[in-house]
This record gives C-alpha cells, structure tokens and sequence, in this order.
C-alpha cells in the first residue's frame, strides 16, 4: 500500500472518531471541544509512557480511553447540562491552557515537539477494528431509549423534562463518553504520527472538526465518515500551492453549509428513505 | 505600591479595548440575535486597514477614515449571511456561531497568505505615541490615555444611545423580545441594520485603540481575542452589557498583573484558568444571563 | 357596503397555515371607516390568528387591503405606519421597561412629541402615576390600560383589539370596554376579537362568528344578540 494511501486512510479514521467525539454530545446541543484538550493530554501521556517508560500501545491506549472519561466526566458535572456557549468556552479555554503548558515545559518538548514514539507496525488494522467496535458502540446508543430521549432534549429541553428525561444525566453520559473516545483518538495519533506537536491541538482542529461534523451532517453518526474522507482526501489530491489554503475551504464550506443546508449532507430522514426504498 | 499602581494603569486601558469589543458583541447578541465570533476577526482586518494605509500615505486621517470604513463595511457585508442563516426554518442561534467559526476561520487564511507573507505587522513609532508622563515605575504611555478616555467617551455615548434615543430604545425592545417588538410596530430589519453599523463603528473605534496600544497585530491575533471576548460576555452573563462593563475592565486587570508578576507565555494562561474557575461554578454568569 | 368610499379594511378569500394546520379558511370581511366591528368564536376558532394575519404577523395568503393599500407583501412595521394597531391578547408589552419607555415606544411611527403622550396620560390617570414604574410589575389591568394607551400612541386608524377581557375583574372589564366605545366615538375604526359574545355585541356595530376559522355568520350586532343559534352557543356563561 502506498504511504499516501496508508497517511490518508490512518488520518480520516482518527478524525472520525473525533467527529463522533464531538458528534455524541452535540446531540443534546452540546459543542464539547474539550475533546481536543483531551485529545492533546492523552496523545502526550502516550507518548511520554511509550519513549521514557516503554509502555506498548494496548494498555496505553486503555489507559488513555479512562483518562479521557474521567476528565470529561469530572467536568461534566458542572457543564452537563450548561448552555452550548459555556461548554464551547469551557473546552476552548482548556484547549488554550493545555496546549500553554504543553509549549513551556520542557519534559513534554516544549514548542519544538516530542519525537521518537514508536509507530504502530499494522495502525490500519488497529485503527478499523476499533472505529467499528466504537461504532457498534454509538448505533447501540443511538437506538436506545437514551438516544431517543436525547431527541427530544435536541429539540425542547423544556418537553423532555416534562416527560421526565434527565438533560443533565445525559450530557453528563454524553460528555464521559465522548472523552473517552477523544482519549483513545489521542494515543492512536501518537503511535500513528509518532512525533507530537502542541500546535496541531488549536483552532485548526476545532475548525476542521467542525467542518466535518457539520458539512457530513449532525443528525446521524454516519455523516462524519465520508465528510472525513473527503475533506481530508482533497487537499491531498490538490497541489500544494491551493492546498494550503486547505482551512480557508473548510471555512467557507462551513458558512455554505450552514446558510443552505444546516443539517448537513447527510440526515437522518434521508437515509430512511434511503433504507425503505430497498 | 508603584508597581500594584502602574499594573491598575496598564490593566485598565486593555481593560477599555475588552469592554469595547464585549459591547459590540453583545449588541449583536441582543439585537440581531446572533454570535458573532468573527467580530474580533474584523478588528484585527480593521488593523491591518490601518497598517496597510499608514505605511502608504503616512496620512493618519486618511488611515482613521479608512479603518473606520472598512470595520463597517466587513460587518454591514456579513449581515446577509447571517439574516439567511437566522430565517431558515428550526436552525437556532448555535447556527450562527457555527458559520461565524467558519468566517473567522476565512479570515484568518486570508490574512496569514496575503498580507506581509503572513507575518505579524507592526505600526510605527509615530503612530503608537510615547510616554508623556513617568514617575518612577509608573509609565504613562499616550496610547494608554487614547484608550481610557476614547474607552469612557465610546461607553458613555453608547449607553445614552441606549437609553435616551429611539434606536437605543428598540435595540433594548428587540432585545427583551423580539415579538412585542414586532407588535409595536419597530422596524425590525433596520433596527438589525443598525446594530450591526454601530457595532462596525465601534470595531473601527477599537482597531485604532487598539492598534496603538500594542502596536502590533498577527492573523492570530483574533482567535485569542474572540475566545476572551466569547469568555467575559459569558462570566458577566451572556448579553448582559452593564456585567460587560465590569468583567472587561477586571480581564484586562487581571491579565496585566499576570504580566507583571509571571514569566513569559504563562501570563496568558492566568486570566483563562480564573475565568475558567468563575464558569465552572457559575455556567450561568455572574450577573445573569440576557439571553438563554 | 362595497362600494369604494365605505371600503377601509377589506379582507378576501384570506388563508392562514401554521406549517400544515390551516386556521383560517377563506375568509373574507370588512370593516367601515368609524364602525365598530366584532369577531366572535369559542377558543382556537382563529381569532387572533385573523388580527395576527391583517398585521402580517402571521403569513396570509389572499389578499387583505387597507385604504386602496395591498398589506399582504408588507412588514409589520409597514403596516403600523399605515394606521393599523394592535393591541395583543393577553397586554403584551416590554416588562423590563418603564411605562413611559413603553409608550415612547408605541409612538415608534407616531407623533413623538411629548404632547402625544401627555394626551394618553391624561386620558389613563392610571398610567401617569405610574410613569416610572416597571411595566412588569403593573397590574393586569393596568398592564392592559398601557398596552390600549400604547397601540394608540402609533397614529392608527384602525385599532385590533384581541381579547382585552381576558384573565380581568368584571368592573375593569367594563371600564375596557366604555375606553373601546370612547375611542370609537372619536373616530377610531375598531375590530375587537371577544369570547364574551353578548358583552360585546351589546357594543358593536356588526359582528362576524367564526368557528374553526370559517366565517359562518355576519350581520348587525342587534340582530345576532337575538339570534337564538347564537345566544345558544356563545351566551351560556356569560348572562
Ligand atoms: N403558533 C401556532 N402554531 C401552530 N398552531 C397555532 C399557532 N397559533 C395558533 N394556532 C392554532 O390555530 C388555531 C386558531 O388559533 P387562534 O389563536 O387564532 O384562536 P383564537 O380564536 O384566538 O382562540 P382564543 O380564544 O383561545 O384566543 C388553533 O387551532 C391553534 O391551535
Ligand atoms: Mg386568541
């Protein structure tokens, strides 16, 4: 297989499971980017575990799925049923400080970067078994009487308590898994890339995230698998020289979308109609 | 209690530039019922107007004129985005945070390939102004003075306009509830107009404050400002002005001691933690919410 | 009553939905330079949808016109600064904001001078004692004085009134309404929407019923008030 293949195929499946990561929670209109802080801190604990105390990737990355729930469960029981706004300042903040303290201590490589992390001699087969155990996972969700419930929250927060659903239970359940998720796409990131840097965690990703999420279609977890693959399989068919202006794309797709389709390509309904017809 | 007194001073005046730009955004908030996380972006473009004229004509009224123009001009041209995002059948205001992410996201690639290769610009001596007035530590720049007092001027005419015009008196109607309002009679696509004109002036207004006060910009600059800014109208209570008012002034404090006492790049991160302390424990803001 | 110089409102083959639920159905009315005209119906039979829909508050398909003027293509500020002004069910007005404000408001598109409103307060006691207070904290009645003092404060020649007896004592009730027949002697042309049928009708010059928005019944006042159907169905409670 080619290596452009292989780079192509690791980094669209990293970027769905961060597109789930923020999809889970946005179902009950929560914007959850302390994933990518959480993406950030795992993908460095990986590291660090791998090149100074010779961790293999397996128990790294359960350590990383738990540090990751734990953080956003920790969190979530003040942002678990907090206005959109507040959990989106909440993650950004954290994003900012992590990636700070990531630039100005040394141990970590500071601005230059942490090298050498062993890469993961077969990353696609690891990455696909678990993107389709992760994505069991959320279908399981999705059609259970928690995915309903977070339905009707999505739409009227005020008639889901009338019907005795529990917004900030489910936000809180949301928000624990989707860290979980976002720890796992960390250490998969280190063992795939192999050298960390703290600029790649800022407002690019978060952008690019949200380009996905919202470009695939937030109403249906399939949406994000061809919006990554698209998104970033383009720039890499493009030259370079249009290429770079990869975000200012993203960007602009992501005021298209939103003034002309803004549930995205990809919804629900559609694919219902899609399955009746067969 | 020279340093305790020249880091108030210096707080202050950064303090002005955040009430100013929470001001704008909160305007547009309440009236035209959007978040506009693009409207530091527009800032930093008004900037880079003012840099771009500056380094042309050396003109400074030209510049200011142009800065000016151009801040309304960007926000008056993003109005027709937003009004069709806003008027799509079960799309919300989270929407318009959304798109505003992807225009900020625009303009930060436009200006980190076009303008002066994407490196961070920097305005002249002459235009940042020295110090006119040093007792020991305590260092008086006029850029500092620029901004206390266009910062009392620019607050205090936007809250006579709020509460003794008409124009004022519908955006306060628009913003109690959109409904009545329209009830009554008030126009409301220009009173929607308007608060995006006025929030361009005042964008024109702070670039040049701005602009002089750190005599620098990068296209960076305006994502760290549209998180801080995103961050006090929260911590004050989403839309509410008057808790704007109060938590721009102690951000730019807060953020100048943290200069003042920690090395480097840390300082940054002191201002974000405290503000990240005050929404965990109060999601809702400190002085309450305008808007849900 | 069809001819051009009787015409004021003219309202015709008037269709409203919200999404697919139609709550008015071919309606057509009208209403005369100076009358006083009533809209009677049971809960949801689409009164205020029909008032919400001549101030293009509610999307109409048809066609409504006021004095020669089509107001279906208009916005509701268009609309008010024609002359038409509508006083809400159940006194809408901005609760955070002193009664003078709400009345400086309502002149929006009036005369805004102090006289204007000078006049309104002298015309609700009420509401000059109150001019500083928080309209929020008013009572109903009071809430709903300043809401009619508002809707008049525009200019308008024609004024809706959505049931201003709602949720109020029998005596502010009948103060609403001896306001409503002052205002109509003056020269203002009123359309009142009521559930207190004989109340009302007792008013009015002509009357429409509307039952699950069709126009089933129009005709003098007097006339309906001893329509036995009617007393039948709408005068059960209210004797
Ligand atoms: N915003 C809305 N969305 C959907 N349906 C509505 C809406 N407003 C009114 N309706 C429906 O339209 C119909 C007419 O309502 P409308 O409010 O005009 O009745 P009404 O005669 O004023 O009743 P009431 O005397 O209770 O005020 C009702 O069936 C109501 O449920
Ligand atoms: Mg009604």
């Amino acid at each position: 297989m080619s290596s452009t293949l292989m780079y192509f195929l690791g980094f669209s499946m990293i970027y769905i499971l961060m597109a789930w990561s923020i999809y889970l929670p946005y179902r009950v209109k929560h914007l959850h980017f302390l994933t990518v802080a959480t993406m950030a801190v795992t993908s460095y604990m990986g590291g660090i575990l791998a090149v100074n105390f010779g961790w293999s990737f397996v128990p790294t990355l359960l350590l990383s799925i738990v540090i990751g729930a734990l953080i956003s469960y920790l969190i979530s029981h003040t942002i678990g049923n907090a206005p959109t706004f507040t959990v989106v300042i909440v993650g950004i903040t954290f994003v900012f400080i992590i990636k700070t303290v990531i630039e100005n201590t040394d141990y970590l490589g500071g601005t230059i970067g942490l090298f050498g992390i062993p890469m993961l001699d077969h990353p696609l087969i690891f990455l696909l078994v678990f993107l389709l155990v992760v994505g069991y996972f959320l279908y399981r969700i999705e059609h259970s009487r928690i995915g309903r419930a977070a339905s009707v929250i999505f739409t009227d927060e005020d008639l889901a308590k009338s019907m005795g659903i529990k917004p900030k239970q489910i936000g809180m359940l949301f928000q624990t898994i989707s860290g979980g998720i976002a720890g796992s796409a960390g250490v998969f990131y280190a063992f795939f890339v192999g050298s960390l840097f703290p600029d790649f965690f800022t407002f690019h990703l978060i952008g690019t995230l949200m380009t996905i999420l919202f470009i695939g279609g937030y109403t249906t977890m399939w949406g994000v698998i061809p919006a990554a693959l698209i998104l970033r399989g383009i720039p890499m068919i493009l030259p370079s020289s249009i290429a770079s202006w990869r975000l200012l794309i993203y960007g602009v797709l992501l005021v298209a979308i939103i003034a002309i389709k803004p549930k995205g390509l990809i919804t629900k309904n559609m694919l219902w109609k899609l399955l009746k017809k067969r | 209690m020279e340093f305790f007194i020249a880091q108030v001073l210096n707080g202050l005046s950064l303090g002005s530039i955040y009430v100013l730009l929470v001001t704008g955004f909160n305007l547009m908030l309440l009236v035209a019922k959007i978040i506009q996380f693009a409207y530091p972006q527009f800032v930093v473009i008004s900037m880079y107007a003012t840099w771009a004229v500056l380094r042309a004509t050396n003109n400074v009224i030209l510049a200011i004129l142009v800065t000016i123009v151009v801040s309304i001009a960007l926000n008056l041209l993003s109005e027709p985005i937003f009004r069709r995002i806003t008027s799509i059948k079960g799309t919300d205001i989270n929407a318009t945070f959304v798109a505003s992410i992807g225009l900020s996201m625009v303009l930060v690639e436009i200006m980190s390939h076009s303008f002066n290769q994407g490196f961070p610009i920097s305005f002249s001596d002459s235009w940042v102004g020295g110090s006119v007035f040093r007792y020991g530590i305590i260092n008086i720049s006029r850029s500092s003075i620029f901004a206390w007092v266009g910062g009392i001027i620019v607050v205090v005419a936007f809250f006579y306009l709020l509460y003794r015009t008409m124009v004022g008196r519908s955006f306060r109607a628009i913003a109690e509830n959109l409904y009545v309002a329209k009830l009554f009679g008030i126009p409301i696509f220009k009173t929607s107009m308007m608060s995006y004109l006025i929030a361009g002036l005042l964008g024109g207004f702070i670039a040049l404050l701005l602009s002089m006060l750190i005599g620098t910009a990068s296209p960076w600059l305006g994502e760290s400002v549209a998180l801080k800014v995103l961050a006090v109208s929260i911590v004050a209570g989403l839309g509410n002005l008057k808790g704007g008012l109060f938590v721009g002034l102690a951000l730019g404090v807060v953020e100048s001691f943290a200069i003042g006492y920690v090395a480097g790049s840390w300082s940054n991160v002191i201002a974000f933690v405290i503000m990240l302390i005050v929404i965990l424990t109060k999601p809702k803001g400190l002085f309450g919410a305008a808007v849900e | 009553m069809n001819n051009n110089e009787t015409t004021f409102l003219n309202m015709n083959n008037v269709n409203v939905f919200y999404d697919s639920i139609q709550a008015l159905k071919n309606v057509s009315l009208e209403v005369a330079k100076g009358e006083f005209v009533v809209l009677i119906g049971a809960n949801g039979a689409g009164k205020s949808t029909l008032l919400k829909s001549i101030l293009n508050i509610q999307a109409p398909k048809g066609s409504i016109n006021f004095k020669g003027k089509e107001l279906t293509k208009l916005n509701t500020d268009k609309i008010v600064a024609n002359g038409i002004s509508i006083i809400p069910e159940g006194h809408l007005i901005f609760n955070s904001m002193s009664v003078l404000e709400n009345l400086q408001l309502g002149a929006y598109h009036g005369k805004k001078n102090e006289q204007s409103i000078e006049n309104i307060l002298e015309y609700f006691p009420i509401l000059r004692e109150r001019k500083e207070q928080t309209a929020g904290t008013l009572s109903g009645g009071e809430q709903q004085m300043l809401s009619i003092g508002r809707g008049l404060l525009s200019d308008p020649e024609l004024i809706l009134v959505d049931e201003p007896s709602l949720g109020l004592a029998p005596k502010i009730v009948n103060d609403i309404f001896n306001i409503l027949v002052k205002l109509n002697n003056i020269g203002y042309t009123i359309l009142l929407s009521e559930q207190n049928a004989k109340k009302s009708l007792e008013i009015a010059d002509r009357a429409y019923v509307l039952e699950t928005g069709n126009i089933v019944m129009e005709g003098k006042a007097d006339d309906l008030l001893n329509n036995e159907e009617i007393k039948d169905a709408y005068f059960g409670g209210n004797i």
